[in-house]
């Protein structure tokens, strides 16, 4: 048993840490349609620095999951839009209640997170 | 009335490899030293993972893909789960403490603690969103193990498995359906065994032999150091009529000096037509009704009639949340099913004028079985929906366990939604016309001529449970109420 545990220790040792922010940007999230319905959906990003001028240049992307365990996430890429804001295509599998981790990385390799909890209706 | 003897199919244990593995005298530990392994990585990643329900051990295995394999061996198989259970390693350590010595108290050796549990499991797991908590789930398993360890070392008797153990009950109620069962060979060889190992442990400190007369002559029985424990749960093997009491542990199998016990391959569900295979007490027959009550119930719970009952219990000053839950759970798990069953019990007493015959606990206790298929289709409809709707995001947790990169985009792939739906419906449907064939049979064995009416108030009550499961099913899931646990 003490050998299952100390194994079991070593395997949770390996786990990465999540990534650290490294870049202080101001990240916004709106959806289509609003409030979120289950369906096909865009996730509409705005990210500006601190200064809040528009980021133009970054690489966004999304993932979206349930709550609960199980559920398949939804991933997505973010295409420029111009002037700081990304829409990403998007799909809401299921209602109930979801987050949506956003992440951003500038083209110096600077990475900035936000997560967003959001209620998705029938 | 003594029951008929179970008929003994090909011995599983006769099969090669697996056969040998599961008669060895470790083969039990070899099968619980994984799942410990896996528990201990379920708890570590609860406490010190991330607690994102999707991305976290802890509530990925136990709360999707352990419920949808367990179900899945209980129908092809038979009681894995409690063959191979990390939960009753603590019993062997506190038989090595010498800790057991009390019998249980006489009230609660029955399965009314065990209903109380598993309802108590149920209502924990809604009050406080177990599917979304990592870190809660976490302490769910820590405090199993304790309990585990508490009562096995306070009592004898296997007392945990036997009368407390939800998950246990849960799989004793459905290994009822498994094509397998533990049996002995040759009833005249146990009579004549004078140790009764398969009781009382092959195991001595000081190694003994002793000759029993067998039907076909005399046979050396030995005991001693190298002998294993007999049955935890007391269980006398030439008795077993039910899938409803055992463990799988095999104990008996390795502690019979006579070779004469095995793990009898049998008509899938046979002893649900068996008359009498089960004890005919209320404590028993309520569990299997209410287990299938409870898991409408439960799919009840991920739907939006459950919030919408909420909010009008709330509207009607009745705010508070685990307060709504537990009324839930009370009336649609216990007082539903057991006023149900009565009046099913009664009509059908009404309508074949046998109520002088039979008692109300009679009647209630021949039917029960014919709630196993449809509590257990609608428990496999129910897992079988969040195990298939995307069955491989355990691989990219794993993998984040391991500290390498999830593989999201590759193994978070939906299945098809309409593929589950139909094999939803099918096990569905195929419960309920199981239930319906056993209904039946015990209408016909109790009524005779009679049988139509006294067999009209249960398949209404089974067809109403059926369609009620079939309602809830077609309506969207939605899991909420968990914001809070999210920060």
């Amino acid at each position: 048993m003490l050998v299952a545990l100390l194994v079991a220790l070593l395997l949770a040792g390996c786990r990465q840490p999540p990534p650290t922010p490294t870049a202080a940007l101001q990240i916004d999230l709106t959806y289509e349609p609003a409030p979120a319905r289950v369906g096909q959906a865009a996730l509409l990003i705005t990210v500006r620095d601190t200064a809040g001028q528009p980021v133009t240049d970054a690489k966004v992307s999304a993932r979206g999951d349930m709550s609960h365990a199980g559920m398949a996430p939804v991933l997505g890429e973010g295409e420029p839009q111009g002037n700081g804001r990304y829409r990403v295509p998007f799909e809401w599998t299921m209602s109930g209640d979801w987050f949506v981790d956003v992440t951003v990385t500038l083209p110096d390799g600077a990475v900035a997170q936000q997560r967003f909890d959001l209620t998705v209706s029938r | 009335m003594t029951p008929r003897p179970v008929l003994i199919g090909r011995d599983v244990l006769r099969l090669p490899l697996v056969g040998r593995l599961l008669r060895w005298r470790w083969g039990r530990l070899a099968l619980q030293l994984p799942l410990l392994l896996v528990a201990a990585a379920l708890v570590i990643d609860g406490f010190a993972g991330p607690q994102d329900a999707p991305r976290n051990l802890a509530t990925v295995v136990p709360w999707v893909h352990f419920r949808g394999l367990a179900v899945l061996a209980l129908l092809l198989a038979g009681n894995l789960f409690c063959m191979a259970c990390p939960f009753t390693l603590p019993r062997t350590l506190a038989r090595g403490l010498s800790l057991r010595r009390r019998r249980f108290p006489r009230r609660l050796r029955g399965k009314w603690l065990a209903l109380v549990s598993l309802l108590g499991l149920f209502l924990v797991y809604e009050i406080f969103s177990l599917w979304a908590s990592p870190l809660l789930t976490a302490w769910l398993i820590v405090a199993y193990f304790a309990a585990a360890f508490i009562l096995e070392a306070w009592f004898g008797e296997s007392a945990f498995c036997k009368y407390v153990c939800p998950l246990g009950t849960f799989n004793f109620v459905y290994s009822t359906l498994s094509p397998t069962q533990i049996a002995v060979k040759d009833r005249a060889v146990c009579a004549a065994c004078a140790g009764k190992e398969c009781v009382r442990g092959s195991y001595r400190r000081l190694p003994n032999a002793r000759v029993d007369v067998l039907p076909d002559g005399p046979r050396e029985a030995r005991q001693g150091p190298s002998g294993t424990p007999g049955c935890g749960l007391l269980l006398f093997p030439p008795q077993l009529t039910t899938n409803l009491d055992c463990t799988f542990c095999l104990d008996c199998v390795r502690a019979c000096p006579h070779d004469n016990i095995a793990l009898a391959a049998r008509r899938p569900g046979g002893e649900l037509l068996r008359p009498r295979a089960w004890r005919q007490r209320w404590d028993v027959t309520l569990l299997v009704v209410a287990l299938a009550f409870i898991g409408v119930v439960s799919a009840f719970s991920m739907t939006p009639p459950r919030y919408e009952l909420q909010s009008s219990l709330s509207r009607l000053g009745f705010a508070d949340e685990p307060l709504q839950l537990l009324a839930i759970f009370g009336v649609g798990g216990l007082l539903l099913p057991a006023g149900a069953a009565l009046l099913a019990a009664r009509l059908g007493q009404a309508l074949t004028r046998t109520s002088r015959r039979l008692s109300l606990r009679q009647t209630a206790a021949a039917f029960a079985p014919a709630f196993a298929p449809l509590g257990f289709g609608i428990w496999a409809a129910h897992y079988s929906f969040h195990f298939l709707v995307a069955p491989l995001t355990l691989i990219p947790v794993v993998q984040e366990f391991l500290g390498q990169p999830g593989e999201w985009a590759r193994f978070g792939v939906m299945g098809d939604l309409t593929a589950i739906g139909l094999l939803q419906a099918a096990l569905l449907l195929g419960g309920f016309l199981w239930s319906l064939w056993i209904a039946q049979r015990a209408a016909f064995r109790l009524y005779r001529r009679d049988a139509l009416p006294g067999l009209l108030p249960w398949a209404l009550l089974l067809l109403a449970l059926m369609l009620a499961a079939g309602y809830l099913f077609t309506l969207p899931m939605e899991m909420r109420g968990t914001d809070f646990l999210l920060g």
